[in-house]
């Protein structure tokens, strides 16, 4: 762990350049909270932690450029950094969360599960649907149910159904 | 079998949507303002099971905490006005406007129950070098801006209550601002301010214990619970004006709920709030109980926001002036 | 005599013994899982036991407090997920020893000194509450700010490959903990006009991402890895063990009962603390710091269950909470028509003695459930990664959700998740990160109110803390600290480690 890579890693010099950037964005967006208006004022605090952000940024960036560039960096990057299973699954998480609040939890983290468990194990799709199927459940008991934590509604009306389920038992008895 | 399922079941779905008269035909959602432990949670969530008798559906309490209320108001102002979703919450909204929060106020909704309200009191630290309001006002008007006063941050009460004061006296002190009235009344003790306006229930037992003392109380009349307390009118008339003041807490739905669901809830809320426990409880804690709706809240609401976002805006706390609003001067 | 009496009442009279039991049970769970929190579950059961006697709810309390914060241990091993803030230190060494097939004796050793920690923090309440809450009390903000530094310092350890990227990821932690409406002026801070970073991010979110998404994602690279087998012969820690820890447990139990009493601290800024004590005072571990240290187990699980019994000294003394938890149980003594305040333990003082007898019997429920179940809970982490990665995700999901009910949190969380993926793979640390972000307030709000007081004097300032005993002692340890950090301290006393190391590289 504690001994210095001998060559860059690929994309590291882009990542450092982007913290940098974002750090100095964030400073001058510190700046505008109070400017220097006193050593008490709301943007105080903010500007002296994104100035150290900046200034330990170029310390890096300085060693980073000391290191020689990384060999076959498209290649490296593509199965080092951001081999396809990382980016494929990465994209179904972003469908699953832009997903989550229209569609409702239910539908959106059943879909969820049910792909991106088929694809990492590479098909096997009724094994993917039952364990999908049994997760929500428990997932929904433990927090809708017990815990009260009212998860995002979306398409499914899930409020008329507990309360159909409620009155259908309470007739029964 | 399956077939009657469905159809009853496609039936009473049909039926919820239809705003039937006999709402509620599903649990309730409260959503409540500020924090778990806090006192909007507490008076919330020990009024809910008497409302819930009323009603027969429970209320699902969620604690949607943060911007000062804004989220949680945001919040049910996105839902549908079908007096599902409730706002449980305390006076700040009617501070947004001034304060540059949000467009957003009680005028958007639809007051179910205000349910009571604080009284603010001023304590001391049981060292500092005075011992009545009036030897306070005389100590600070002599060591003007050294005497640092406890306070919860900009529109909170030790900042409006502050504010007053230095809009009827010469009152010049250094507000340091805490979490909330809990952890400054804590700070006092521990030496780190000198005094601080709080609301009374939450600096009772303390005053009772001797580890604090109080000064004044920030109302016309003396309270039950601290008898011994000076009211503030009683050497400075000049305040009859602003008051009573106080911090409250209400349940409101979105203004566009159908009349009768409002109906509907403002009956079990009234009746819930009547609960002798719940009235025990309030009373306990040094709140003046209201149980008001409609538009004998309404015009409280307007009161309160008149008088507090002037004092607000004229102590150089707002963002923006009442009268772009249409707010009027008290 | 009578004391006695209430002390044990909860162990003789069989509803409150199951309800303490059926509390510590549940609170491992929702300790466990991330986005439940103690604090949720204590104020649901508010309207549960609305009407019940106020003994019986509190002996469910008391177990759902305990078990809760011994909790957060278990997903921190299994999964690098903490389940709550008073376990991210747990997972700096927790996890690594679960890599390495050890999870059942990091879970084992991890309840044992739980329950130590525990054991202490309740035998300081009962023994010493009102000397230290009144010595509680007395910290001023300059000295919560100055206790923050001390826990930054942490970074120092936490870096990695370099200190340099220890530095950025600290401040970039305390920047991102500013974000929101400033609670002193109501000023905006980096919201960009949005009403759902009002709020500010959560830490909580941003920890469930950093820690748990990013590690899932970096674990992709080797899908069809088999997973370690977990060997599960010794769970329960030999006594040896226990002893030649002994020191360090009371020292981190010591350090957790006085942050926990403080009420502007909690368990997890206490075991934040414990785990730096335990690395600077460890001279030659057996495995290095965050490669899976006992010691790294040991230090911030018995600070942690150590500070709730810290947290109910000033709560029984004073009615000041010392934590979130303790705010909530306040509450709930109100609504049972009791006055918690300073006058409490003089008109009631059964109330104290019957919580000190119930904390201890939560305690032994703790152990209990604690080391049993273990065989199971390690099966989770030798299931197939196919089925284990999308179902962390969606319990991050959840988990993320449920601390604010808000889809934003959720957004934050995965977008951290993927952020600190990249910062693994390039040699940042996500920990400063979190460490900032949970430090942030404590650091900038206390900064801005002690010089507030000052009058925006810096030499008023410097002058007070240079003056006041408890101030001037908090700021010798930071030196003290910073110095032997120092090439020449460590040339000079710390030559053993040193060539240890040279001799393990070669």
């Amino acid at each position: 762990m504690q001994e210095q890579p001998t060559a860059r890693r690929p994309g590291e010099l882009v990542f450092t350049l982007i913290l940098l950037v974002g750090s100095l964005f964030l400073l001058w967006q510190a700046y505008g909270i109070s400017g220097f208006a006193g050593l008490s004022s709301a943007g105080a605090f903010p500007m002296a932690m994104s100035a150290i952000m900046a200034v330990s940024l170029v310390v890096i960036l300085a060693t980073v450029l000391r290191r020689p560039a990384p060999a076959a960096v498209l290649e490296r990057l593509r199965k080092d950094i951001l081999p396809a299973t990382v980016v494929v699954f990465c994209g179904l998480i972003l469908v699953y969360s832009l997903a989550l609040d229209w569609l409702g939890f239910i539908p959106s983290s059943f879909l969820f599960l049910l792909a991106s468990i088929t694809f990492l194990q590479g098909g096997r799709f009724k094994r993917a649907l039952g364990l999908s199927l049994l997760s929500i459940i428990c997932v929904y008991v433990v927090f809708r149910l017990v815990f009260q934590v009212v998860l995002p509604e979306g398409l499914i009306p899930e409020r008329a159904i507990i309360a159909w389920i409620q009155s259908f038992f309470a007739a029964g008895n | 079998m399956l077939k009657t399922l469905v159809g009853a079941f496609a039936l009473s779905m049909a039926a919820s949507f239809a705003m039937a008269n006999d709402f509620p035909k599903q649990d309730l959602q409260g959503v409540i303002q500020w924090g778990a432990g806090g006192s909007t949670d507490l008076v919330m969530r020990s009024v809910a099971p008497h409302v819930e008798k009323e009603l027969g559906r429970s209320i699902v309490m969620t604690n949607k905490t943060g911007g000062v209320g804004v989220i949680a108001t945001q919040f049910v102002s996105t839902q549908p006005a079908d007096g599902y979703t409730l706002l449980m919450s305390a006076e700040n909204p009617q501070l947004y406007k001034v304060m540059g929060l949000s467009n957003l106020d009680y005028s958007n909704f639809y007051p179910v129950n205000v349910l009571a309200r604080g009284v603010p009191i001023i304590v001391a630290n049981k060292d500092a070098p005075f011992n009545t309001f009036k030897e306070l006002v005389d100590y600070v008007q002599k060591n003007p801006g050294k005497v640092r006063m406890g306070s919860t941050g900009p529109g909170g009460l030790p900042s409006v209550v502050g504010a007053m004061l230095s809009s009827k006296l010469d009152f010049k002190v250094t507000a340091v601002p805490f979490d909330g009235d809990g952890p400054a009344l804590t700070a006092m003790q521990g030496g780190a301010v000198e005094f601080m306006p709080a609301v009374l229930g939450a600096a009772v037992e303390h005053v009772k214990a001797g580890r604090i003392k109080v000064l004044a109380i920030f109302d016309k009349q003396a309270s039950p619970v601290l008898p011994d307390a000076r009211p503030i009118t009683a050497d400075y008339p000049q305040f009859e004006s602003l008051l009573p003041w106080g911090p409250f807490f209400g349940v409101f739905v979105k203004s566009e709920t159908p009349d009768d669901v409002k109906a509907k809830l403002v009956a079990a809320f009234k009746k819930g709030a009547n609960n002798e426990a719940f009235q025990k409880l309030l009373s306990d804690r040094g709140y003046v109980s209201m149980n008001m709706s409609g538009d004998e809240a309404n015009s409280f609401l307007k009161k309160w926001q008149s008088t507090t976002s002037w004092i607000v805006y004229d102590a150089g706390m707002g963002k923006k002036s009442p009268e772009e609003f249409g707010i009027p001067k008290p | 005599m009578e004391a006695l009496t209430y002390l044990f009442s909860s162990w003789i009279q069989p509803d409150l013994l199951f309800l303490t039991a059926l509390g510590a049970f549940a609170g491992i769970y929702i300790g466990a899982i991330p986005g439940l929190s103690v604090t949720m579950a204590v104020s649901i059961l508010i309207s549960f036991t609305f009407s019940w006697e106020v003994n019986p709810a509190l002996a469910l309390m008391n177990g759902i407090f305990m078990g809760g914060v011994y909790g957060g241990s278990r997903t921190a091993i299994l999964l690098n997920i903490p389940g709550a803030p008073a376990a991210i230190a747990t997972s700096l060494d927790g996890y690594p020893m679960a890599k390495k097939g050890e999870a059942g004796q990091a879970i084992g050793l991890s309840t044992v000194m739980s329950f130590i920690g525990g054991l202490v923090g309740i035998v300081v309440l009962a023994l010493a509450a009102p000397a230290i809450s009144e010595f509680a009390i007395k910290f001023q903000p300059r000295d919560y700010m100055l206790i923050a530094v001390m826990g930054i310092l942490l970074v120092g350890a936490l870096s990695g490959e370099s200190l340099a990227k220890g530095v950025f990821a600290g401040a970039f932690g305390i920047l991102l903990g500013t974000v929101g409406l400033d609670p002193m002026t109501a000023e905006q801070r980096f919201t960009f006009g949005s009403v759902s970073l009002m709020n500010g991010i959560s830490s909580i979110a941003l920890m469930i991402g950093m820690f748990g998404v990013s590690e899932a994602l970096l674990q992709l690279h080797h899908l069809n890895a088999q997973a370690v087998k977990q060997k599960i012969d010794r769970i329960v820690p030999l006594w040896g063990d226990i002893k030649r820890h002994l020191s360090l447990t009371l020292q981190s139990s010591g350090i957790g009962v006085i942050i926990g009493a403080l009420p502007g601290t909690g368990g997890d800024i206490a075991a934040l603390m414990a785990y730096d004590h335990a690395k600077r005072i460890t001279k030659n571990p057996d495995v290095p710091f965050g490669e899976g240290a006992k010691e790294g187990l040991i230090a911030p699980e018995s600070a942690n269950n150590a500070a709730v019994g810290g947290a109910y000294i000033p709560m029984l003394t004073l009615g000041i909470p010392g934590d979130a938890v303790t705010a909530v149980i306040i509450g709930a003594l109100f609504i049972h028509g009791l006055n918690p305040g300073p006058l409490l333990l003089l008109e009631k003082p059964d109330m104290f003695w019957f919580t000190v007898g119930n904390l201890v019997l939560a305690d032994i429920f703790m152990l209990i459930f604690g080391l049993t179940g273990i065989r199971i809970f390690t099966k989770i982490i030798e299931c197939p990664k196919a089925v284990l990665f999308p179902l962390i995700l969606l319990l991050s999901v959840v988990g993320a959700y449920s601390i604010n009910n808000s889809v934003a949190d959720v957004w934050w969380m995965l977008g951290f998740g993927v952020f600190g993926y990249f910062m693994k793979l390039y040699g940042y640390q996500v920990a400063p990160v979190i460490l900032g972000i949970i430090l942030s307030r404590l650091m900038d709000d206390n900064w801005r109110r002690a010089i507030i007081s000052e009058r925006e004097s810096l030499p008023d300032f410097v002058l007070g803390i240079l003056t006041s005993p408890l101030s001037a002692t908090l700021l010798g340890i930071i030196v003290f600290v910073l110095f032997t950090q120092t090439r020449w301290w460590k040339r000079r006393f710390g030559a053993a480690p040193t060539s240890l190391d040279a001799v393990k590289s070669n």
